[in-house]
């Protein structure tokens, strides 16, 4: 007997990582915030640490509208320009 | 606005995919067992995908099968219509089933249902189908007694197809990628027919301005089912208030969108009142409410929702110191199913606490203006 595999989905593609940072220390750090209550505060928190404890460079937050849906392509374009790595989070 | 359905492609029907093929014993239980332990099924049995069966769902379709229906914002990974069809068959579906399902996921792709949100959240929520208009009828599909319950091979398999879809290619499986906090029953299935017969109101497919004879599918991302009893109400507004009182419970309200669907004698009721959909709309928008300070006592109150419903773009409406249940009337989606028996309407909310999935539709077995 023979069966179609159900899991097949199109093309496979080329995905990429970014190289890995080799040090944190003085790097700018982005935070992405996704609307979700008390999400602000609790990156900005988080990133304080990495100024205490590795001297990085705080952005401005960007932010994406939608907690459950993808952040816009220009948004990730543009943090990808002006930091050197990136925090967000997901849940509540 | 013009009607068609795809062209046949003249092609080699199945060269142009790069589906996989598995070679299993020839027996029927242990290639259920195969499918078990590739991980392939909701927990329950699923019917063998041979190619026979995936061939003949696919005759129901015009389109290559290579052809894209639905897209994973996020991951990138892609339906195609030779992949909804072996899911189809494992579900269980009938061929002529398969124009339903496709519509369906085409519905799902547009952005703002946001498929990938409301399948992987915390919400739990399972994509409802309401199948609108003739095509119902010649599937067999039940609009009648038992609804959302089992008995019915067209409305339990279509939306089973769904799941496996969701979960075989665009692997969002429970627990990894789908983290619904305690997910409902609908999640195995939750399709059901727009009942027609004794239906006072226009059909869904006629009031989303299909042409005549054109059926549809609309898709929600559904929370879990509120059974609404009341027998002894006999007025539009007593019948009404009581729904209204399930969508604006403490736990069930927010900006999102409904679907209520009435039994057959509430829309009695109803209809020998004379109240049509709109008006019926209307009256539940406006009663599904709660006050400010109850919404800060439970602590669900938030500002920017508040200002999202009351600010510059408020419906008329809206009462100062209230939120309502969605952001205007039409967020409702009202219609007839069920039984002739037995005062048992049904509230369905959305999923999230906002508006991260707004229903939609499509048509069944046709493509409009396509040329």
């Amino acid at each position: 007997m023979q069966l179609y595999d159900p899991t097949t989905s199109g093309p496979q593609r080329e995905l990429l990582r970014a190289p890995p940072l080799t040090s944190l220390d003085g790097k700018t750090i982005g935070i992405l915030e996704n609307g979700k209550l008390n999400a602000t505060e609790m990156l900005r928190e988080l990133a304080r640490l990495f100024e205490d404890r590795h001297g990085c460079k705080v952005h401005a937050a960007y932010s994406k509208s939608n907690a459950s849906a993808p952040a816009p392509a220009q948004i990730l374009k543009k943090a990808a320009d002006e930091v050197d790595f990136l925090i967000t989070g997901l849940g509540d | 606005m013009t009607l068609s359905r795809p062209a046949k492609d003249a092609g080699e029907p199945f060269m142009s995919i790069a589906a996989r093929i598995h070679e299993v014993p020839d027996n029927l239980l242990a290639a259920i067992d195969y499918c078990y332990e590739k991980g392939w099924t909701d927990g329950l049995p699923v019917v063998p995908p041979t190619l026979e069966r995936v061939h003949a769902t696919l005759e129901h379709e015009g389109r290559p099968p290579e052809t894209v229906i639905a897209t994973h914002p996020a991951t990138g990974l892609e339906l195609s219509l030779h992949a909804a069809a072996v899911n189809a068959v494992m579900a269980g579906c009938l061929p002529e089933y398969f124009p339903v399902l496709v519509a369906a996921f085409e519905a799902m792709d547009k952005p703002d249902f946001n498929f990938h949100g409301s399948t992987a959240s915390t919400g739990g929520s399972a994509p409802l189908l309401i199948v609108s208009g003739g095509y119902a009828d010649d599937i067999g599909m039940n609009a009648d007694v038992n609804l959302f319950g089992p008995g019915n091979r067209a409305n339990a398999t279509i939306g089973r197809a769904v799941r496996l879809i969701l979960r075989n290619v665009f692997q969002m499986v429970p627990g990894i990628s789908d983290k619904s906090t305690q997910g409902h029953p609908g999640k195995y299935s939750f399709c059901i027919a727009e009942r027609m017969r004794g239906n006072p109101w226009p059909l869904l497919c006629e009031a989303q301005g299909y042409p005549k004879g054109v059926s549809s599918v609309t898709v929600f991302a559904a929370g879990g089912f509120c059974n609404v009893e009341n027998h002894g109400g006999n007025t539009p507004q007593q019948v009404l208030s009581s729904i209204a009182d399930a969508m604006a419970s403490y736990g069930c309200i927010t900006l999102g969108q409904s679907v209520v669907i009435l039994a057959p004698e509430h829309m009695r009721i109803l209809a020998d009142a004379g109240w049509s959909r709109e008006e019926a709309q209307t009256y539940l928008f406006m009663h599904a409410k709660r006050s400010v300070e109850g919404m800060r006592a439970v602590g669900k109150y938030r500002a920017s929702e508040y200002e999202k419903q009351h600010g510059a773009h408020a419906h008329q409406l809206v009462e100062t110191g209230y939120v309502h249940r969605g952001l205007a009337p039409e967020d409702i989606l009202m219609t007839l199913g069920g039984g002739d028996a037995g005062g048992h309407s049904c509230f369905i909310p959305s999923w999230s606490r906002g508006r991260g999935s707004i229903m939609q539709h499509k048509p069944i077995g046709v493509c409009i203006d396509c040329n």
